[in-house]
């Protein structure tokens, strides 16, 4: 439970700019922006995967990681690190997109990037110390 | 019950996270790769799609197909409600709404004869999106100006990276069947500058300065903007039907 506690907080910060950026997409409004980039990362190309917007897609992965935080056991450990790495390794790629092609930077991505980046640290100390069921 | 050792536990429990740190990699590796914007496919439709095979024109041609159209209007001219859409080629909610809603609006209402829809360019992005407007006035000469602008679409780059190039228009206007040649020559006429010019104007005067942004006018009735709650099908046809009633 020690480390299930802050996970599930870092979640709902995720929860947070994921639900903020969701809104933004679908209500066709620009971003509060203090970097400048937020409007143009959010209309290029790379704010969808296959047609779906990246926003919810991370609304739907933090929700994941909130309701796994609150399962004990090996099993629920493990499969929030898949999560969590796979949320870590897209929000690169993603960074990567906006620091190249787009030549903008979303401090709600920046955001989401270090809650996502600390989430899955604490996923991984979690599954290396949970006790096994 | 036989209790495991905690080096043993330890290695198991590297091994799992291991195990699923590739995986996720893998996962979103593939992932990325088959739908992300960097992949081929997409690149097929954006950056190189000079080629001929680029899909738009295909598309267009079923939407657009058996629908009257005249310069920058389509549908029946008879029609008792015209719906102006304000409109710039590089901006992505445009595509979005002429990619997955046009095709509805065109069979349930324009097809019908409820409707007919006005194309009105504007520049609101960057200065080339005249390039694309230039494109798509020059097929309106030969009354194919919503295939131009899908075909556009089909292809859309990022914004202001110079993605509308000549070459571009080139494989564009061949696709829905237009001399290409003609279609580049035509961008630099009078006759559709002149049009570009009074597409702006016009949209400057009602205080236009995003898109998409709709407007309905009925008969004998003044241009009113159409507010709408999102570009999909669903909410632009709620929003369409309380405007026609």
């Amino acid at each position: 439970m020690r480390l299930r506690t802050p996970i599930a907080v870092a979640c709902v910060v995720g929860i947070a700019i994921a639900a903020y950026l969701t809104y933004v997409h679908y209500a066709h409004t620009s971003p509060v922006c203090t970097t400048g980039g937020c409007e143009k990362v959010q209309k290029s190309k790379y704010a969808e995967l296959g047609g779906v917007p990246v926003a919810p897609l991370g609304l739907v992965a933090y929700v994941t990681l909130l309701v796994l935080a609150f399962v004990r056991g090996v099993n629920a450990a493990a499969v929030g690190v898949f999560v969590a790495v796979a949320g870590v390794v897209f929000s690169g790629y993603l960074l990567w997109a906006q620091l190249g092609p787009i030549d903008a930077i979303c401090q709600w991505c920046l955001g989401n990037d270090v809650t996502i980046a600390v989430v899955a640290a604490l996923c991984v100390v979690r599954l290396l110390t949970e006790e096994s069921g | 019950m036989r209790l495991r050792h905690p080096v043993t536990v330890a290695r198991n429990r590297l091994l799992l996270l291991g195990g699923v740190i590739v995986a996720a990699l893998a996962v979103v590796g593939v992932v990325v790769a088959l739908l992300g914007s960097g992949s081929s496919s997409t690149k097929a439709t954006t950056t190189i799609s000079t080629s001929p095979s680029a899909g738009g024109g295909a598309e267009a041609k079923s939407t657009f197909a058996g629908v009257p159209q005249r310069a920058d209007t389509l549908g029946r001219a008879s029609a008792p409600v015209t719906l102006t859409v304000f409109e710039d080629p590089q901006c992505p909610f445009c595509r979005q709404w002429n990619i997955d809603t046009l095709p509805t609006v065109v069979h349930n209402y324009v097809r019908t004869g409820r409707i007919k829809i006005v194309y009105r360019g504007v520049v609101v992005i960057g200065a080339n999106s005249l390039v694309g407007l230039a494109a798509i006035y020059a097929a309106a000469e030969q009354n194919k100006l919503w295939q131009m602008t899908e075909a556009l679409y089909e292809r859309q780059g990022d914004e202001n990276s110079g993605w509308i190039t000549v070459p571009l228009v080139r494989a564009a206007a061949r696709e829905i069947g237009l001399n290409p040649a003609k279609v580049v020559a035509a961008m630099r006429a009078s006759a559709v500058t002149s049009a570009i010019r009074q597409s702006v104007n016009e949209a400057q005067s009602l205080g236009i300065n995003s898109t998409p942004t709709f407007a309905i006018q009925k008969q004998l009735g003044t241009l009113q903007q159409l507010q709408v709650s999102g570009l999909e099908p669903a909410d632009f046809t709620s929003a369409l039907d309380q405007a026609l009633q």
